[in-house]
């Protein structure tokens, strides 16, 4: 029993973390039609600018708004650099892989391969359903459904969000109405850089932080946006849930050497069944 | 380069017929000079330690001209072709180790295994494109080392398997790795000569075709399908070649940072737009640059100065950021760069106006990875229509 409640909290908390990531990298395909695979260095980024923040005696709180602020710098810096001028996205897919591994070359060097531990957001433990449950983990769970529902919230009432939904939806008619395509994608790359960041954060308090951390989130985040259909917020959300759960549970009741193959298992099946996805692309022109 | 390809036009995309003809000579004069110094190498005292890591090299380079097949040429780029290369490797180690076969008998074994792999990701290319086939491309490798961790007890796991047995076998260990050397060079150069020879043919020109335009090909009459079949299968067996034979080196052993890893499908990308898509020399030469250099660099004690950080450590690094100034200032690499840019000087030279106004090289959708971006763009739109197809 205690196992099924174990199963169920960290599947719950894990599926939080992969929405976070694969909601910002389903994001960008939808509104640049790009496909970022510095996603999982973002991650990464946010990890570890939480982690020197913090050290610098500053605070976990203080961390967490560095896990968010360099993050979507980065990502700002990424889309200008990389991905503003260029609509060809197998230029956009190889500079940001490239991108990708400078980040990880700059923190293996930096700081080893050693796994750096960033502090818990709160201590203690709560019980629930007959099973303690570290704080630490409702804490990421509950911020997690915070920022997603400030997501919904941003992108279906504010007038910038609508922007961001209208050019995912039709760029030509977003730009005929006076939208600048430009700045949305700035906007969205922002985000899912700041979404990224703090997930990296919180993969680093609930595991550990490591140069190579960003690549299995990477990973499961195109399983999850594959799954819930390329372009789909809706449907990522959804698939992080699926694949989060997949994950949990043939790591912990299977064989934990499983881990990661649950996704990837996911992902090729549905590009050769279904490759639109759950969800198709809930917004695309028709 | 021997005789045969020479009379073959050069089928670049951007060549100025005109002038084919007069610059044939000089480059492919370049071509044996080079092959005399790969050939000279064991003779200008070098280390045997260098040579080691020259034999890696080709090997390399090998890979190299087999991934620019499939992503060069037909444009669907592969974010894991390390995946052939292990095929081949570990089928041919698995063999000789477990049921003593030979490397006679085990390398044939892994290049049919390697070409089967290359139908199994060749086919779902026919149903999906661009972006989606790049993803499973990216993902089977990683499914692979999967396996090979779960079954630890078979495929050794992240540590990989022992060596298996010598492809040669002497007293003298510099007469092996010497031996190796010419093995090496002599398939690399057979490699070169076979890839030469298909993307110089017709079937090249259709490969090249598929890439700019696939729906032009097929309105052609030509049958899409066997010829991207036939690409991945002809890349799949030549990686899987390439990985089979190196683990017989003395350097090359079954491991997957060797074979497997998502690095090595980095490196080989890497290698390949640094020399030149689509061109299978500059490819097969960046791939023996990138591991030469990249091991020369390995080797070093230097500490960069300020950062205080030792070259050795930063190689990937440096790698990694030389290539995307590259992907800015060079976008078709290095070797075709350096073609065009001695074919300018000798049309300059010879006082031929031609040459310098002909050797406009970025202008339009003419190089390997703007024209693969194009078809990315165009499979995208067609994924949208069909989505939006069913929404209806």
């Amino acid at each position: 029993m205690a196992d099924i409640v174990t199963i169920l909290i960290n599947g719950t908390v894990i599926s939080s973390l992969y929405a976070l990531v694969a909601i910002g990298f389903t994001m960008i395909f939808g509104v640049g039609g790009t496909i970022n695979l510095a996603h999982g260095g973002i991650i990464t980024v946010g990890a570890f600018s939480a982690y020197y923040v913090t050290n610098a005696g500053l605070g976990i709180w203080a961390g967490v708004l560095a896990a968010m602020a360099v993050p979507a710098l980065f990502s700002v810096l990424l889309y200008k650099g990389f991905a503003e001028r260029r609509d060809d996205i197998i230029i956009v897919m190889i500079l940001t892989l490239l991108a990708s591994i400078v980040v990880e070359e700059v923190v293996r060097i930096v700081e080893g391969s050693q796994p750096k531990a960033i502090p818990a957001l709160v201590s203690g433990t709560t019980e629930l359903l007959g099973s303690s449950v570290q704080n630490n983990l409702l804490v990421v769970f509950v911020v997690s459904w915070l920022l997603i529902g400030g997501l919904f919230a941003f992108v279906n009432y504010s007038k910038t969000g609508k922007a961001i939904l209208a050019t995912s939806m039709s760029p030509r008619g977003a730009a005929l109405v006076g939208i600048e395509s430009d700045r949305i994608n700035l906007y969205t790359w922002a985000i899912a850089g700041l979404l990224a960041g703090i997930a990296g954060l919180f993969l680093g308090s609930y595991q550990t932080a490591n140069w190579a951390m960003g690549r299995e989130p990477l990973i499961l985040s195109f399983s999850i946006v594959v799954l819930g259909g390329l372009g789909s917020i809706r449907g990522s959300l959804v698939a992080a849930y699926v694949i989060g759960f997949l994950e949990v549970i043939t790591t912990s009741a299977i064989d934990p050497r499983l881990s990661g193959l649950a996704g990837l298992v996911v992902l090729v099946v549905v590009l050769l069944v279904r490759p639109e996805g759950l969800f198709g692309r809930e917004l695309a022109e028709a | 380069m021997a005789d045969e390809p020479l009379s073959a036009e050069p089928a670049e995309t951007d060549t100025d017929r005109s002038l084919v003809g007069s610059m044939l000579a000089p480059r492919y004069l370049l071509g044996v000079l080079g092959v005399v110094a790969f050939a000279a190498v064991p003779f200008v005292g070098i280390s045997t330690t260098q040579l080691l890591v020259l034999i890696g090299a080709l090997y390399f380079g090998m890979f190299a001209m087999s991934w620019d097949v499939v992503s060069g040429y037909t444009g669907e780029i592969s974010f894991g072709h390390a995946l052939f290369f292990a095929v081949g490797g570990y089928t041919s180690t698995l063999l000789n180790l477990e049921l003593g076969l030979s490397p006679s008998l085990s390398i044939p074994v892994g290049v049919a295994l390697a070409a089967l792999a290359g139908v199994l990701i060749g086919v779902p290319a026919l149903r999906i494109r661009g972006p989606y086939l790049s993803l499973i491309t990216l993902v089977a490798p990683l499914i692979l080392l999967q396996v090979f961790i779960i079954y630890g007890d078979v495929f050794g796991g992240e540590l990989g398997l022992s060596s298996p047995a010598a492809l040669v076998t002497a007293d003298e260990f510099d007469l092996v790795v010497t031996a190796n050397y010419y093995i090496a060079l002599g398939l690399f150069l057979a490699i070169l000569l076979l890839l030469f020879a298909v993307t110089r043919s017709n079937i090249g020109s259709v490969l090249t075709a598929i890439r700019e335009d696939e729906d032009a090909v097929a309105a052609a009459g030509l049958n899409v399908a066997k010829f991207k079949v036939f690409a991945f299968v002809l890349s799949a067996a030549i990686g899987g070649l390439a990985g089979a034979m190196f683990v017989h080196t003395p350097v090359g052993s079954p491991r997957p940072s060797q074979l497997l890893a998502l690095i090595v499908s980095i490196e080989v990308l890497i290698a390949a737009t640094l020399g030149g898509m689509g061109t299978i020399v500059g490819a097969g030469l960046g791939g023996v640059f990138f591991y030469f250099v990249n091991d020369l660099l390995n080797q070093q004690e230097f500490t960069i100065p300020f950062v205080n950080v030792g070259l050795n450590e930063a190689s990937l690094l440096l790698f990694a950021l030389l290539t995307m100034v590259l992907i800015y200032v060079l976008p078709q690499g290095v070797f075709p760069s350096a073609i065009r840019a001695g074919r300018r000087l000798l049309g300059r030279a010879r006082g031929n106006p031609v040459a310098t106004d002909g050797g406009h090289e970025s202008g339009g959708a003419t190089s390997p990875i703007e024209q693969a971006a194009d078809r990315y763009r165009r499979a995208l739109e067609e994924f949208e229509e069909r989505i939006g197809d069913d929404e209806k």
